[in-house]
């Protein structure tokens, strides 16, 4: 029925339709692993075995496309991704407002917008070093093996990426990397890395990081000391006697009926960010999928 | 007539779901070392070579979820032919499950071999 373990994994791929990206990728790497391992064994023991006579054993003992498809569908059905569970939303609009702060999902896309910031510094270094190393070096002999190296990487720091993507902003993406060009010689397998249009977004997510994870950064710097200052204005006036407001060589101070407002004021900027945040997270989930998950 | 073999089919599904991970978790409680998916298959095959109970296949999804429950932990090594390995150890967190799922194994057993023997 298959000749060949891709034939298979072509067969699985179509079975596994509709089911979510990252599931498949799981699933290939699972079935590559396992059909490579017993194919190597089967010839070991039997050199004159043909491959296709070998794998039809070895199927039937894995199990069709169907049924193995259906397998992982069944398992993911019962376990979520981390943080899927989010808390019970109360009903009313103000609860939902203020429901922001027993939400995981927005404490998750917060410090994941934090870590943006220095995952995104590295990335880029990583990338231009990488590109820039690997595209000057290819005149030399040692340049090849240099630049495969780092495309390899690249993949590498996808899946890293990918698991933080997941714990953080509750998007399922892959849980096993990428092996899709294995028992080739080194230089096809730079050839096929190089032409494999998932390589190059993964580059473009890296660079991408950067730009991000430094708006990510001053925007929460920039609204947190808003409602930071916006709190502390009634303690900086009664408490240390300064004034919050400068005109030329005056300064001027807020009436004392204002405080409440000022407090409530920075309260509601930081809830109304903390949303913002939440949505934030999301889109960047998608951007991740989009560019780190082959389709 | 009814398609008894769709029914039977079905009932042998959902018996090993719940057994496989008893299963496998017992398999890699008893070995020392970590092991990866073929060699467990393969224990499996060498110990039950007369039930064909569950398909090789069917075990990858159910160690995968045993890993994000906690239970398992894994790691990949590279492999001198064909892809890297995923080879799978039991945490402490699965052995004190292990031993709660047993019991349970054990009464459903008894149960199940008294009702059966009426």
């Amino acid at each position: 029925m298959f000749n060949t373990t891709e034939e298979y994994l072509d067969a699985l791929k179509i079975e596994m339709q509709g089911s979510d990206s990252a599931l498949l990728q799981d699933a290939l790497a699972d079935a590559r692993e396992h059909l490579s391992t017993a194919l190597a064994v089967a010839c070991e023991k039997n050199a004159e075995l043909k491959e296709a006579d070998a794998l039809k054993i070895i199927v039937d003992e894995y199990g069709t496309p169907e049924e193995t498809a259906s397998a992982y569908k069944e398992v993911e059905r019962r376990t979520s991704p981390s943080l899927k569970q989010t808390a019970a939303k109360p009903r009313s609009a103000l609860g939902r407002f203020f429901g922001v702060y027993a939400d995981a999902r927005a404490w998750g896309a917060l410090l994941y917008m934090l870590i943006a910031f220095i995952t995104g510094v590295f990335y880029f270094s990583w990338a231009v070093t990488g590109v820039s190393l690997s595209a000057s070096f290819v005149i030399f002999i040692f340049g090849l093996p240099l630049a495969l190296l780092f495309l390899l990487s690249v993949r590498g720091l996808a899946l890293l990426e990918g698991r933080l993507v997941e714990a953080l902003l509750g998007i399922r993406m892959p849980r096993r990397p990428l092996f899709s060009h294995q028992g080739m010689k080194w230089f096809d397998r730079l050839k096929a890395l190089v032409t494999d249009k998932i390589t190059w977004l993964m580059l473009v997510y890296m660079i991408i990081q950067f730009v991000l994870g430094t708006i990510y950064f001053v925007l929460i710097v920039t609204v947190l000391s808003f409602s930071l200052s916006f709190i502390a204005i009634p303690f900086l006036q009664e408490f240390f006697d300064l004034g919050t407001l400068y005109i030329g060589d005056k300064h001027y101070f807020f009436p004392a009926w204002s405080y409440p407002l000022f407090v409530f004021g920075g309260f509601i900027l930081w809830t109304i960010f903390m949303h913002i945040v939440c949505g934030i997270g999301q889109l960047h989930g998608r951007l991740a999928k989009w560019l780190l998950v082959t389709d | 007539m009814v398609d008894n073999s769709l029914a039977t089919k079905k009932f042998q599904k959902e018996m090993n779901a719940g057994t496989a991970s008893l299963v496998l978790l017992n398999v890699l409680n008893r070995s020392k070392e970590p092991m990866y998916g073929y060699q467990i298959a393969k224990l499996l095959e060498e110990n039950g070579p007369d039930l064909p109970l569950m398909k090789q296949g069917t075990l990858y999804p159910v160690l995968r979820s045993l890993e994000e429950n906690g239970l398992l932990s894994s790691m990949v090594e590279p492999s001198v032919s064909g892809p890297p390995r995923r080879y799978y150890k039991i945490t402490d967190e699965g052995q004190s499950a292990l031993k709660e799922w047993l019991e349970i194994w054990k009464q459903t057993k008894k149960f199940v071999d008294t009702i059966l023997k009426g």
